[in-house]
């Protein structure tokens, strides 16, 4: 078996991505579509922790701790957030929150 | 193929996310969720960020993520009814395969990565990078001599949330709106 | 340097914030073994104080870098000379008294561990500023004593004045700190170096910058209430005595002074002018002031106010150790001045009113004694400790300028006559209420300081300073100390005669009338000016008028301008003509829809960015 090179990191960390992507695009309950986001979120981490260790730099590394740090801060208000908007219309289907058309 | 433990999360974290992404209830989405975050602090450990793996465990699959679970049981939302919209299904499975592919290509045919893996010194970004050790001490020492600043706005930014969350939470109709 | 007095600086800086901490978790209900803590820590670390005092000749020195920014390093250190060694024994030494009197004065009071919290943690922000190495620590402590005295002031917050005082204190403090800060960061920019010691060693070519000087003496003058900024501390006093005497006489305010003294190096002839200028003003202003106040407490501002304008000029007339001896003595007698209004007024059962009180020396002789001797120390009666500071500073004012003495002079006059005047009233002639008439001595946890500090310190640290203390632990102010002498015709001399005549008149003209006050009595118009509050009520105006229509004026252009022409017309007008157009299509109000166009965007532009 040969070591895992950096693009087979970065491929994982690509392909997640991309599933978070089409979640966020495709699914109608708001809460499901933060945690694609979060899942782009934490591949964007996978790959800034794979360029860290190869290109051996701590730098990368101490970034993801303040991406984690940020994240968990946004997750806190964005459901915040959600609540709040739950309580006022009913409804988390994203599709059923159109108001603001023209 | 890759080492095997690579290969046996790298599928678990994609069957997770999978799960996130497919699934009709939302809480299975959330197991998925916890499940692929948990794949991916064993790649975080796999390349030798052991403090940021237990931190990822701790603090996003723990924390955060608990979080979602509460805020999903208390809206107690009804399942995904019926099947997607043809048109909606498509859009998602070619989104998927049109960044699959580019993600694909990019980090594996072209030669943009495998330079770097090769052994080629990328050019000097910072004036004074730190070095790499595994080691949590030395993690905490960066923190606080080099990313001071940094640290301290991260400080304030939760405080800023912490607040900002409080407030939002009030009940809009107790005293003046 | 011996590794051995860092260490004790180290037990003197963080056994009272050890202190504080402990209470804080632990004892907020228990408040009598609080005081006691907090009491014991206080003398451990006077005790520590004057072990270094008395010990060593040689400056002590230590640093820790924290921060490397660039080429700039941030660090926390000590830098002990004679200067902060002589502070650090006056500070902790009256601190440990003033705990001491608390734990008597505060005992009916539920609260008290939270009082004596705070007196921990202001003890670890005083002391930081005393031994701080840097002008960004000095800062940081700064801040931290405010915070303390703001915590201090409010500690009967459920009064609205005692709230809006320390609301007060702190933001007045604040706009001074604001000059001090853009002080910090011109010496940063300008020498590249925050370290006392590294600048000064640095002689630079064309002289130090005057806008350094003055952006740092604007601390200087929030914190030691120096004119503009004066008007936070007659209403500090509505805190507990206790944090009268320790803050707001002795130790914060006196702050400022020893920062002063740390930074005249760079001080330059015409920021020094002003200094001196405003300090001998604000001098003879004040004790003129203190003839107009029926409070005890308020009275003994105003002195304090007078004291630190002469502590000003000395810095102003180039004598900074002369400032540090004044403000060492008056460290002592302030105290003891503070803390017997506090007997007095827990004797009257909390009446502050000079006005009734009255006949007290037969009922609480040990404090009309210990009253009377500090009174005399402020009055600098020969030999005794006010007098070696206050006519030196005197000596120095009538060969620099004799403007400046002749203000000073008027200073010492009007000191004898409020001082006169406070002893007649409160001490001597009948008693003005039952409250009075029932006054009984407190008891020795009260007496026992007041005693040391006002019969022992501020009777003889003078002439006990020449004698037992080694000139070589006091280093610059022992020249001064040494060189008093009493010349009979000097010109400080004279004055000091004069006030202590004018004073005698002024103890009889007091006592004519009983319950009243007799130049409000005879010269209503005078009193009336000297009790209206000139600066308070030009804040108020300076606020209500001006402030206001700039505020105003502000967010009319702020209307006008952003909301209007940006955002309705230019931030609006374009995004409506292209709404109007694809609204049909792209303005669905559906979030998917949205999240597609930005993905779209985004992988158009980086198919673009890549290809290239």
């Amino acid at each position: 078996m040969e070591h895992t090179t950096l693009s087979h990191h970065l491929l994982l960390a690509g392909l997640l991505f991309a599933l978070g992507l089409t979640g966020v695009l495709v699914r109608r309950n708001l809460l499901v579509v933060y945690m694609c986001l979060e899942l782009m979120l934490a591949a964007t981490t996978l790959a800034m922790v794979a360029f860290s260790r190869f290109a051996h730099k701590m730098d990368g590394a101490v970034f993801v701790f303040f991406v984690i740090t940020v994240a968990a801060a946004e997750v806190a208000v964005g459901l915040a957030l959600i609540v709040a908007l739950y309580r006022r219309r009913g409804t988390i289907q994203s599709d059923a929150l159109d108001t603001l058309r023209d | 193929m890759p080492d095997g433990l690579f290969t046996f999360f790298a599928a678990l974290t994609l069957g997770a996310a999978l799960l996130l992404v497919l699934s009709r209830n939302a809480v299975t989405s959330a197991m998925g969720m916890i499940l692929a975050l948990v794949g991916i602090a064993a790649d975080f450990f796999l390349l030798d960020a052991y403090f940021l793996g237990v931190l990822q465990v701790l603090v996003y699959a723990g924390a955060v993520m608990v979080l979602f679970l509460f805020i999903i049981m208390l809206l107690d939302t009804d399942d995904a009814t019926g099947s997607y919209p043809w048109k909606t299904a498509a859009l998602g499975l070619a989104t998927f395969f049109l960044l699959a592919a580019g993600v694909v290509w990019l980090f594996h045919w072209s030669g943009a990565v495998s330079a770097t893996a090769a052994g080629v010194t990328p050019p000097e970004l910072s004036a004074n990078p730190a070095e790499f050790t595994t080691a949590a001490k030395s993690f905490g020492r960066l923190l606080y001599t080099k990313y001071l600043l940094p640290l301290e706005i991260a400080g304030f930014l939760l405080l800023v949330a912490l607040v900002g969350v409080v407030s939002l939470s009030k009940d809009a109709t107790e005293g003046q709106a | 340097m011996s590794p051995d007095f860092s260490s004790l600086v180290h037990w003197i800086l963080f056994l009272p914030l050890g202190a504080a901490l402990f209470i804080a978790l632990f004892l907020r209900r228990a408040g009598a073994l609080a005081a006691w803590l907090s009491t014991g820590v206080a003398f451990a670390i006077a005790a520590l104080a004057l072990r270094l005092l008395t010990a060593t000749p040689a400056d002590t020195r230590w640093h820790v870098e924290l921060a490397k920014l660039g080429d700039v390093s941030l660090g926390f250190g000590y830098l002990l000379d004679a200067n902060a060694r002589l502070m650090l024994f006056v500070v902790s030494f009256v601190a440990a008294w003033i705990h001491l009197f608390s734990v008597g004065y505060m005992r009916d009071d539920d609260a008290r561990g939270r009082f004596f919290g705070g007196l921990s943690i202001f003890m670890f922000s005083i002391l930081g500023i005393v031994v701080a190495d840097n002008l960004l620590m000095t800062f940081v402590f700064w801040e931290l004593v405010g915070f303390s005295s703001y915590m201090l002031i409010a500690h009967y917050f459920d009064k609205d004045y005692a709230a809006a005082a320390s609301k007060k204190a702190f933001i007045v403090n604040r706009v001074g700190d604001l000059g001090f800060i853009l002080g910090i960061a011109f010496c940063l920019a300008h020498f590249g170096t925050l370290d006392f010691a590294a600048l000064g060693a640095l002689k630079p070519a064309a002289g130090w910058p005057w806008l350094l000087g003055a952006l740092l003496m604007c601390g200087f003058i929030g914190k030691s209430a120096q004119f503009p900024l004066h008007v936070w501390l007659t209403d500090a006093m509505a805190g507990p005595t206790p944090v009268s005497a320790l803050i707001h006489a002795a130790t914060m305010v006196a702050a400022g002074v020893y920062f002063m003294a740390r930074i005249s190096f760079l001080l330059t002839p015409d920021v020094l002018q002003l200094v001196a200028v405003s300090g001998a003003g604000m001098a003879a202003l004040a004790g003129l002031c203190a003839l107009a106040q029926t409070d005890i407490k308020k009275s003994l501002a105003y002195s304090t106010l007078a004291h630190l304008g002469i502590m000003g000029c000395a810095i102003g007339l180039g004598r900074p150790e002369l400032a540090v001896l004044h403000m060492a003595m008056h460290a002592f007698f302030k105290a003891t001045l503070f803390l017997g209004a506090g007997s007095v007024i827990h004797g009257c059962h909390h009446e502050q009113d000079m006005l009734k009180m009255g006949g007290l020396a037969r009922r609480m002789p040990v404090t009309t004694a210990a009253f009377v001797a500090a009174t005399l120390s402020n009055c600098a009666v020969p030999f005794l400790a006010g007098w070696y500071s206050k006519d030196a500073i005197l000596e120095a004012a009538h060969e620099h300028n004799l403007y400046l003495f002749a203000l000073l002079a008027l200073a010492a006059v009007a000191t004898c006559l409020y001082s006169a005047r406070m002893v007649r009233l409160v001490f001597f002639g009948p008693a003005n209420s039952e409250a009075a008439d029932h006054a009984h001595e407190s008891p020795w946890t009260m007496t026992a300081p007041l005693v040391v500090l006002g019969l022992g310190f501020s009777v003889a640290a003078g002439f006990g300073a020449t004698t037992l203390i080694p000139a070589a632990a006091l280093a610059r102010v022992a020249e001064p100390l040494r060189a008093m002498a009493f010349h009979a015709t000097s010109p400080a001399t004279l004055v000091g005669l004069v006030a202590l005549i004018l004073g005698g008149f002024a103890f009889r003209y007091y006592g004519r009338a009983a319950g009243v006050d007799s130049l409000r009595a005879d010269l209503p118009r005078v009193y009336g000016l000297l009790e209206f509050r000139w600066m308070d009520t030009f804040y108020g105006w300076l606020v209500d008028s001006v402030q206001r229509r700039v505020a105003e004026f502000i967010a009319f252009l702020d209307l006008l301008l952003i909301n209007g022409v940006a955002v309705r017309w230019l931030g609006a007008g374009l995004p409506a003509v292209v709404g109007y157009l694809t609204g049909r299509t792209l303005h669905r109000g559906q979030t998917r829809l949205y999240a597609l166009s930005l993905v779209a965007g985004t992988l158009l532009l980086a198919w673009y960015f890549l290809a290239r």
